[in-house]
């Protein structure tokens, strides 16, 4: 046995036997065939581990764990759901038409109220969708996802459509399988608002697939909040593709979760594009935040810009990879790229990388990153007006969030937004202060 | 009010105050002028407690308290304020949260309750009316993107709100053009009263044209090498300051 397989052999492996009786259960219906397509293709790719280079600061053993745990179990399906009030909280919190989808079971409900004038809904069950097996992890979705939806938004809307995720930890490990594509017409504006939740003691993993084609001309605006419990597990993928003269704008908060995984991938194959996609995570004790994102700018001009930024305090990690590869011909293309960290504790860790790969002529690109502390001459500014240490610290890294919180495209879910970034910080800082004490 | 005896202070390790003495008591205006380097922000920075500045001789007392034993923000709430000579910029925090979180501060200090949101913002409105401050300012980030002249406005501003016992301004007057030097000089002079010191530290003699001291302090090469009248910033003005530090050598 050579070096490799004996690497293979330390990090465990889904056990696909267990996976294939278990998709065997699931109803003959229009997922039957990418099922199956989706367990070949695990069986012979497995999932990433860290000696995959997109892959290597994130372990995925938690997730193999949780899904072997399951699989075992039988991998019910029937999973329970949180109470109506977990719900009922974040959908009056803010104004969206909600789509709920709770471990993995679409809300029949739910689908119906986001039926309106200009919005077509089916399922993959009734009309299947080409699955692309070979991003990691969708093709764990495909083999198991109990039903994906197709949002079709033909005219433009006013009402944002939310997609509400949710999901509880019972008795028992579970796992949650979710995909939602979307499709946005030509000259259509419309808002999409993403929220991931979770709850329960139980081990828990989700696994999210969600694509927007963005039409030509068209203008969207997504948010994606993912305030997870701390306890569980989620990876997500997010796949965009853009029109002629497409304008997005995105903006994505990780402010929960145990191990968290986001990809984002975005294609620009028509001219004029205008993307600009920003991201804030929050990590404390025990958290691992993990945000790759790839754009690949196939014509010119075409205009992509990201930021993200990290507060990070106590045992914690996080990575920010963001890619931009500008290939051959896309002239004409600006693409900017900035990670900016607040380490607030020394135990925290970062792993930040900007990658061009820039194989046109008349391009603009731009990349920047910083890890850093808080500013000395600030906090003693502050404390100069009498605010005392703690208050000031707040007070600075809510600022370093606010940024991003601020732009928040869709101007609805900015007070939700705040709401909790205020919350998770004064307990990251509270936190920070209890040590202080104790040390 | 303030009694400084002997102070001795460095940073790193080069020592900077080397021995300074000064008494200030209420309602008195105190300039305390000096080449660059002579320990003048060095001065202002270790009465607002920063932490870089190592005292190493000295006492420093306000209002009969031992003032190096007291954090920043425990000096801030007593009544002492620093008016910044490079006020810093703090973009995502609104101008008015700071003062509003800073009056309050000071307010539970003094176990008073928080500040009524409509007072304030009257009271902060007539205050920005007599240093020539748009409103529009409350609603921006802390010092965000103002000009020089902008910023030190701002710090009256936080005076005129916080109504401090002992204010030390620390080149307020430093980059500013003459309306703004109006300006800030018709805030401190608001401030005069029976029951306040100020001190203002300067380079130029100029600001004392507009708020006149009752004191003039030399500062060379960490000590107060001479003191008097305001007459005494305009020989100085006049001679520059080489003559002080031939004095001060000899």
């Amino acid at each position: 046995m050579g070096t490799r397989g004996r690497e293979r052999m330390k990090q465990s492996s889904l056990s696909i036997d267990t996976l294939r009786e278990v998709v065997r259960t699931l109803p003959k219906n229009g997922l039957t065939p990418s099922r199956e397509a989706a367990v070949a293709h695990l069986d012979e790719h497995g999932l990433p581990t860290l000696r995959d280079e997109d892959w290597k600061y994130t372990d995925l053993s938690p997730v193999v764990d949780i899904s072997n745990r399951w699989l075992t179990a039988g991998g019910q399906q029937q999973l329970p759901k949180p109470p109506s009030e977990t719900i009922a909280a974040i959908t009056s919190s803010i104004d969206a038409a909600w789509l709920v989808i709770s471990n993995g079971t679409i809300d029949e409900q739910s689908v119906g109220a986001l039926k309106q004038k200009g919005v077509e809904v089916s399922r993959f069950s009734d009309a299947p969708s080409e699955f692309v097996m070979s991003r990691p992890l969708a093709d764990l979705n495909a083999a198991l996802l109990q039903d994906g939806l197709r949002v079709r938004v033909t005219e433009s809307i006013e009402k944002p459509i939310g997609i509400l995720i949710v999901d509880r930890a019972g008795d028992s490990v579970a796992v949650a399988q979710s995909c939602v594509e979307i499709e946005v017409g030509s000259g259509v504006s419309a808002d999409f608002i993403e929220y991931h939740a979770s709850e329960g003691d139980a081990d828990h993993y989700a696994n999210t697939v969600l694509s927007i084609a963005v039409g030509d001309r068209a203008d969207v605006r997504h948010v994606r909040i993912q305030n997870r419990s701390v306890r569980h597990v989620q990876t997500g993928r997010t796949s965009i593709t853009a029109g002629r003269e497409a304008r997005l704008r995105m903006a994505s908060y990780d402010l929960g979760g145990g191990l968290i995984r986001n990809d984002v991938d975005i294609d620009i194959s028509e001219p004029g594009a205008d993307i600009t996609f920003d991201g804030l995570y929050l990590a404390g004790d025990g958290q691992h935040i993990d945000n790759h994102t790839r754009v690949d700018h196939r014509v010119g001009p075409a205009t992509s810009s990201q930021e993200y930024r990290g507060i990070l305090k106590g045992n914690c990690r996080c990575v920010w990879n963001g890619k931009a590869i500008v290939h051959k011909g896309a002239d004409g293309t600006d693409a900017s790229q900035a990670n900016h960290n607040l380490l607030l504790s020394d135990k925290a860790e970062i792993d930040t990388k900007p990658e061009l790969e820039i194989y046109a002529d008349e391009v603009k690109c731009s990349h920047g990153t910083t890890v850093g502390q808080l500013d000395e001459t600030a906090l003693f500014y502050l404390r100069a007006r009498g605010l005392d240490k703690r208050h000031a610290t707040q007070i600075l890294t809510h600022a370093f969030a606010a940024d991003i919180v601020l732009r928040a495209p869709v101007a609805g879910v900015k007070d939700a937004i705040t709401a909790i970034v205020e919350a998770r910080l004064a307990e990251l800082i509270e936190a920070d202060a209890a040590a202080d004490l104790l040390s | 009010m303030l009694e400084i005896t002997d102070l001795k202070s460095r940073i790193g390790d080069s020592e900077i105050l080397r021995g300074l003495s000064l008494s200030v008591k209420a309602g008195e205006v105190h300039a305390i002028m000096g080449p660059n380097g002579s320990g003048k922000s060095t001065l202002a920075q270790v009465i607002a407690g920063h932490e870089d500045y190592e005292v190493t001789g000295g006492t420093v007392t306000y209002e009969g308290h031992d003032l190096l034993e007291l954090e920043p923000e425990e000096r801030a709430r007593e009544g002492i304020f620093l008016g910044f000579q490079y006020p810093v910029e703090i973009p995502g925090v609104n101008n008015a949260y700071l003062l509003k979180a800073a009056v309050n501060a000071k307010r539970k200090h003094q176990g008073l309750g928080e500040v009524d949101a409509f007072e304030f913002l009257k009271l902060a409105r007539e205050k920005m009316a007599v240093l020539g401050m748009d409103p529009k300012f409350l609603n921006r980030g802390v010092n965000e993107g103002f000009s020089g002249g902008e910023k030190k406005r701002n710090e009256i501003l936080q005076m005129a709100m916080l109504e401090p016992s002992l204010a030390i301004l620390d080149e307020t007057d430093s980059g500013l053009d003459i309306d703004a030097l109006k300006a800030v000089a018709a805030g401190v002079n608001a401030l005069r009263s029976p029951e306040r010191a100020i001190i203002l530290v300067t380079h130029y003699q100029r600001l004392l044209d507009y708020v006149q001291p009752d004191y003039v302090h030399v500062l060379s090469q960490g000590r107060i090498v001479r003191s008097g009248d305001k007459s005494l910033a305009l020989e100085l003005e006049e001679r520059g300051y080489e003559w002080v530090r031939e004095a001060a050598n000899a």
